[in-house]
């Protein structure tokens, strides 16, 4: 029978990773997990770096240090720790979170806060004092000046917010662990990103298949980091 | 009128101004010469309603203002504008930056409105903007962006955001030091067109022909308080002060 091999191989070719709709999925795993918890690590991150920017208070270098230590805070010990505190026996076990796309939030808003403040720390330090003044003198509030502070910091805060993306992205160590890379039984992702993907298809010895998922993730940071860029060029800051 | 009564400034342990009385009338042009470092700066800060100072009380139009709510300091801030020796300029286009005063005097429902028409291309420049602009000679720059201008403009700018929102004091911080002849004229000129409508201006200057070209009063602030404040004429010509007289001949070296 001529077609008898076809036949064969149609099993091999659906249990190929690149089954309808699974790389879809895990791209949107990807990226759902790591916009989210950028999202939230911009929305705590800015403010803070706003005030430590602007009020002088006791122990603020010592805030700096755990900040600028966050930023080498290794991704598996994160994991770790993040596993530790949704796992059944966890302060937040009630919530059963283990092995889904919220833990997973979890750890990566974790390891993206402090680039994300450090980063933007400087920037708005980097905001010259006397522009501060003028905004000041020319009538504005104190919500005015941060209004004009973050504006002039535009770029260093998008900066900020890529590195936090880059970090959140390219992270494979927590969220296998609190993950756990896991697909339903049609093959659609439940918590296997890109990196995990890559990492999974690497051990089994499927280097092409991990090379174009590679290929996809760097298209996803670039596209992103685009932009990112264009909007703080443009009109989307109010110029 | 602002008024200063007994007021003195330390910075950490270092006396800036000492027991120093003064006051501004709207309309009139009050120029404060004196050496650097003595305290102009400051002065101009205290004056601003920017600086509280550590002892002494400032009034504005009768209303002392650092006992008053931080609502009512806030609304008398604003009758009062400062331009800085540096522009001190928003990354922005030069329109942004001289509306700001205007903008942030609006409710933020207004200020949604207008952000909205800008981003649609909608929003027409307020006349105050233009007109701001045209004092200082740059109506035809509203779109260009701010850090594209030379200092000479970029001051002028500084300028019109300072005169766009109405205040009834301006404040000067040497706003011609940088600055060429051309540049300095315009702003002169500026500074006689603000006093024509009203506006109180105090200009901190170490250049004394242009203290006599364009203030109605002199204020020689020499280290610990002023040495004399008087009509401009009078004091260059005949000061009562003998530290005034040697600061304005040359003698008095600091």
């Amino acid at each position: 029978m001529p077609f008898e091999p076809a036949v064969d191989l149609l099993p091999a070719l659906l249990d190929s990773p690149f089954r309808e709709g699974y790389v879809p999925s895990i791209v949107y795993v990807s990226l759902y997990v790591s916009v989210i918890a950028v999202s939230l690590s911009t929305l705590v991150s800015v403010p803070v770096a706003i005030v430590m920017g602007f009020v002088d208070f006791r122990g603020k270098q010592f805030v700096k240090s755990v900040i600028n230590t966050g930023m080498g805070f290794p991704s598996v010990v994160v994991g770790l720790l993040v596993l530790f505190a949704v796992s059944n026996q966890g302060p937040l076990g009630s919530l059963e979170l283990i092995f889904t796309k919220e833990a997973m939030i979890m750890s990566q808003f974790v390891l993206a806060t402090p680039p994300i403040t450090a980063i933007s720390l400087a920037a708005v330090t980097g905001v010259e004092g006397n522009v501060r003044d003028a905004a000041r003198v020319l009538g504005g509030t104190r919500l005015d000046v941060a209004l004009v502070v973050i504006k002039e910091a535009r770029y260093g805060i998008a900066t900020a917010v890529l590195a936090g993306f880059g970090r959140a992205i390219s992270e494979v160590g927590s969220v296998l662990i609190v993950g756990g890379n896991i697909t339903s039984s049609d093959g659609i992702s439940k918590t296997r990103t890109l990196t995990t993907a890559v990492q999974l298809e690497a051990r089994q010895g499927r280097y092409e298949t991990a090379m174009v998922l590679g290929a996809v993730l760097v298209a996803i940071v670039l596209l992103v980091n685009a932009v990112v860029v264009r909007l703080g060029d443009t009109g989307g800051m109010g110029r | 009128m602002i008024r200063l009564s007994n007021v003195s400034h330390t910075y950490g342990d270092e006396p800036v101004l000492e027991d120093l009385s003064m006051s501004v009338d709207p309309g009139e042009v009050l120029a404060i010469i004196g050496p650097s470092g003595v305290g102009k700066t400051t002065l101009l800060r205290v004056l601003a309603l920017f600086v509280r100072p550590s002892s002494g009380t400032t009034e504005l139009d009768g209303r002392a203002v650092w006992s008053a709510s931080e609502s009512e300091r806030l609304a008398l801030r604003r009758r009062i504008g400062m331009v800085f020796q540096e522009a001190s300029l928003f990354d922005a286009s030069v329109v942004r930056n001289v509306e700001y005063g205007l903008r942030v005097r609006e409710s933020w429902r207004e200020r949604l409105r207008s952000q909205f028409r800008s981003v649609v291309g909608a929003n027409g420049t307020p006349e105050a903007v233009r007109e701001a602009l045209e004092v200082v000679g740059l109506g035809d720059k509203l779109e260009q962006d701010a850090d594209s201008l030379s200092g000479g403009e970029a001051q002028r700018v500084s300028f019109a955001r300072a005169l766009a929102y109405d205040p009834k004091y301006l404040m000067l911080d040497e706003p011609t030091s940088d600055l060429d002849p051309r540049n300095t004229g315009v702003i002169e000129d500026a500074i006689g067109t603000a006093r024509k409508r009203g506006i109180g201006v105090v200009v901190a200057t170490h250049d004394m022909h242009q203290a006599e070209r364009i203030a109605d009063r002199v204020g020689v602030l020499l280290g610990d308080g002023f040495s004399e404040v008087g009509p401009t004429e009078r004091v260059f010509e005949d000061p009562t002060d003998d530290r005034t007289r040697k600061f304005i001949s040359g003698e008095l070296v600091y």
